[in-house]
């Protein structure tokens, strides 16, 4: 199993694509700090100075931190996008190459096979994911500098004490790898599908998409299926940053985005599994 | 016959949708045959290697490779076969090492050593071209990576989908070599398919006909071309007193005149006599070509495609 994740984590890293989403991280977060640095300052210290009206607030509020937690936010759309690049492209590649025919005629299992691209899938996602965190949480430090977190929660204001951040962000940046597990899980089971990859990521984002609106619309009828889709969970990374943190709350959310990957990939497991190989 | 049966497929059978591209194929490989798998395009042929190799599932029917079930003992039914389906397509971004590396990976369980790979590239003449990307690769290249990715993990039996379509007469040539050379030499089994008559003739000891899915014979290419050569086609000159003396003799069977040239039945044994008695009442010999009714019957069903 080891061998065979070695050379799927090779065939990945050797592809163009994967460093799609690491170029893509290394050109945005440094543009968004530098436009920070510039213009967006003026904004929240303007906010800032009606709080220190109210308040007595000292030190810096407009840090590394916040700009960090302000970067999360591409968790929504961006990343998943990135991500069903390289998990969408697990399968259907192999497929639209031809390559199934050299390997799935060798004396290994496609469970194997399939395990080691979905291992392989996840340590991208994880990759991506701690990229962003050490580039966000760096170079926002660097730039901007420490100090206290201001987090809002709805209408309430709290101040999160530098002393916490990193755990608190590590917990953050840790419950959004399981938000990003869900969709490379998903884009992974759209690639066994299909022989062109394509397909895989329109899919995933549609769904994506889709089902992000329906999850956070205020509308009355779509109360009801709210709890049954994985996108009402997938902003559980917030909760990082609730004081005093609701360990309930991020104890189901990850439980059902942990159920959501695990059913997608034994969906994909059952549907490669019985696949004829055409391409 | 007591020859250690290496392949052998039960009523073997594929439909998709309502059609049947493969229907109860029952073949059998001995070890140490090269057998030719013949059949038009559209016969069936790929989608019965595909079964072979666990790429596609049978709708019925069974997989034997030396003993095991392929759908219940995959790893030991697939350790010692290797093989190439239609076209050999590889990892294009890597280099031609790295793809045999992966390959031979996967079937040994472990990274094939560098001495082996370069062995195996040397084989096929790739071995200066190891570590370009297989994407700068001619078609006639990846032909012979495909070999030496096959040759990699010593198997016992490869099998070999078309294995000259695409090439030039060289191409072919040098592939059908190869193959002589890898039974011979190597001792492995060879099932390849082809839907050149020719071809199999030249290459294989054993075969059989595919149309339309169903298998139509199975034997020795002996036994299926040559012994039935009754039928012979005579070019001689001149016609008339060939007849004549073709009348005459007692092993030759309703010698006619047609426009292709004078058509008798005649024995493969019994030929050499004929054409002696043909030179000794001063008939000029050109050709004596036996007329097969396996060909006969192999064009008629490839010319209705
Ligand atoms: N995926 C498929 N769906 C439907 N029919 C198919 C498919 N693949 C092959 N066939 C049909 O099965 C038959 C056999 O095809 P194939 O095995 O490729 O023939 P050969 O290799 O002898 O040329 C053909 O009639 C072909 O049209
Ligand atoms: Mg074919």
């Amino acid at each position: 199993m080891f061998n065979l994740i070695y050379y799927e984590l090779f065939k990945t890293y050797a592809k163009w694509r994967t460093y799609i989403g690491f170029i893509a991280v290394a050109v945005i977060i440094p543009l968004v700090m530098w436009g920070m640095k510039v213009e967006g300052g003026r904004f929240i210290q303007y906010q800032m100075r009606t709080l220190q009206n109210d308040f007595f607030i000292t030190g810096n509020l407009f840090n590394g931190w916040i700009i960090a937690q302000l970067i999360m936010n591409s968790l929504w759309v961006h990343v998943p996008f990135l991500i069903s690049l390289v998990a969408g492209d697990q399968l259907a590649g192999e497929a639209t190459a031809g390559t199934f025919r050299l390997i799935l005629i060798r004396p290994v299992s496609r469970t194997s096979i399939l395990n080691s691209k979905y291992v392989t899938t996840l340590l991208y996602t994880v990759s991506l994911v701690c990229a962003i965190a050490a580039l966000s949480v760096g170079l926002g430090l660097l730039i901007f500098g420490s100090g206290d977190l201001l987090a809002i929660d709805r209408d309430m204001l709290a101040i999160l004490p530098e002393a916490q951040l990193w755990s608190r962000f590590a917990l953050a940046y840790g419950l959004a790898i399981l938000a990003m597990w869900v969709v490379a899980s998903l884009a992974f089971l759209f690639s066994s599908f299909v022989e062109n990859a394509i397909g895989p990521i329109i899919a995933t984002m549609a769904v994506v998409i889709g089902l992000l609106i329906i999850s956070n619309l205020p509308v009355e009828s779509f109360e009801s299926v709210k709890p049954y889709l994985f996108t009402t969970y997938q902003n559980v990374w917030q909760q990082a940053f609730k004081n005093p943190i609701d360990w309930g709350n991020i104890g189901k959310s990850s439980s059902v985005l942990v159920s959501y990957s695990i059913g997608f990939w034994l969906v994909t497991l059952f549907v490669f599994r019985r696949k004829d190989i055409l391409s | 016959m007591s020859q250690e049966i290496v392949l052998r497929t039960t009523n073997l059978g594929k439909r998709y949708k309502n059609r049947w591209a493969v229907e109860d194929v029952n073949l059998e490989i001995h070890r140490g045959d090269v057998f030719g798998f013949l059949g038009p395009n559209g016969a069936g042929k790929s989608t019965t290697i595909r079964m072979i190799l666990s790429l596609i599932k049978p709708t019925t029917g069974s997989v034997e490779l030396f003993g095991h079930r392929l759908e219940t003992e995959r790893e030991k039914a697939l350790a010692k076969v290797a093989g190439i389906v239609e076209k050999p397509d590889f990892y294009l971004y890597l280099s031609a090492f790295r793809n045999m590396e992966i390959a031979g990976a996967l079937t040994l369980g472990r990274a094939p050593g560098k001495k082996r790979i370069m062995d195996s590239m040397a084989l096929v003449g790739l071995q200066d071209r190891a570590d370009d990307r297989v994407k700068t690769y001619s078609h006639g290249m990846k032909q012979r990576l495909g070999i030496a990715q096959a040759l990699l993990c010593n198997p016992d039996l490869i099998v070999l989908d078309e294995p000259t379509n695409g090439l030039d007469p060289q191409g072919m040539k040098e592939v059908r070599e190869l193959i002589a050379q890898l039974s011979h030499e190597h001792g492995i089994t060879v099932f390849l398919s082809s839907h050149l008559l020719n071809e199999v003739e030249q290459v294989a000891t054993r075969m059989a006909i595919i149309n339309k899915g169903k298998l139509v014979v199975q034997g020795s290419v002996e036994e299926l071309l040559l012994s039935r050569a009754k039928r012979i086609i005579l070019n001689v000159e001149p016609q008339k007193k060939a007849l004549a003396v073709l009348k005459k003799l007692k092993r030759v069977e309703n010698p006619t005149l047609d426009s292709t040239g004078i058509i008798a039945n005649v024995e493969t044994k019994d030929i050499p006599d004929v054409v002696v008695r043909l030179v000794a009442a001063k008939c000029r010999v050109f050709s004596v070509k036996p007329q097969r009714s396996l060909e006969e019957y192999f064009l008629s069903v490839t010319e209705v495609e």
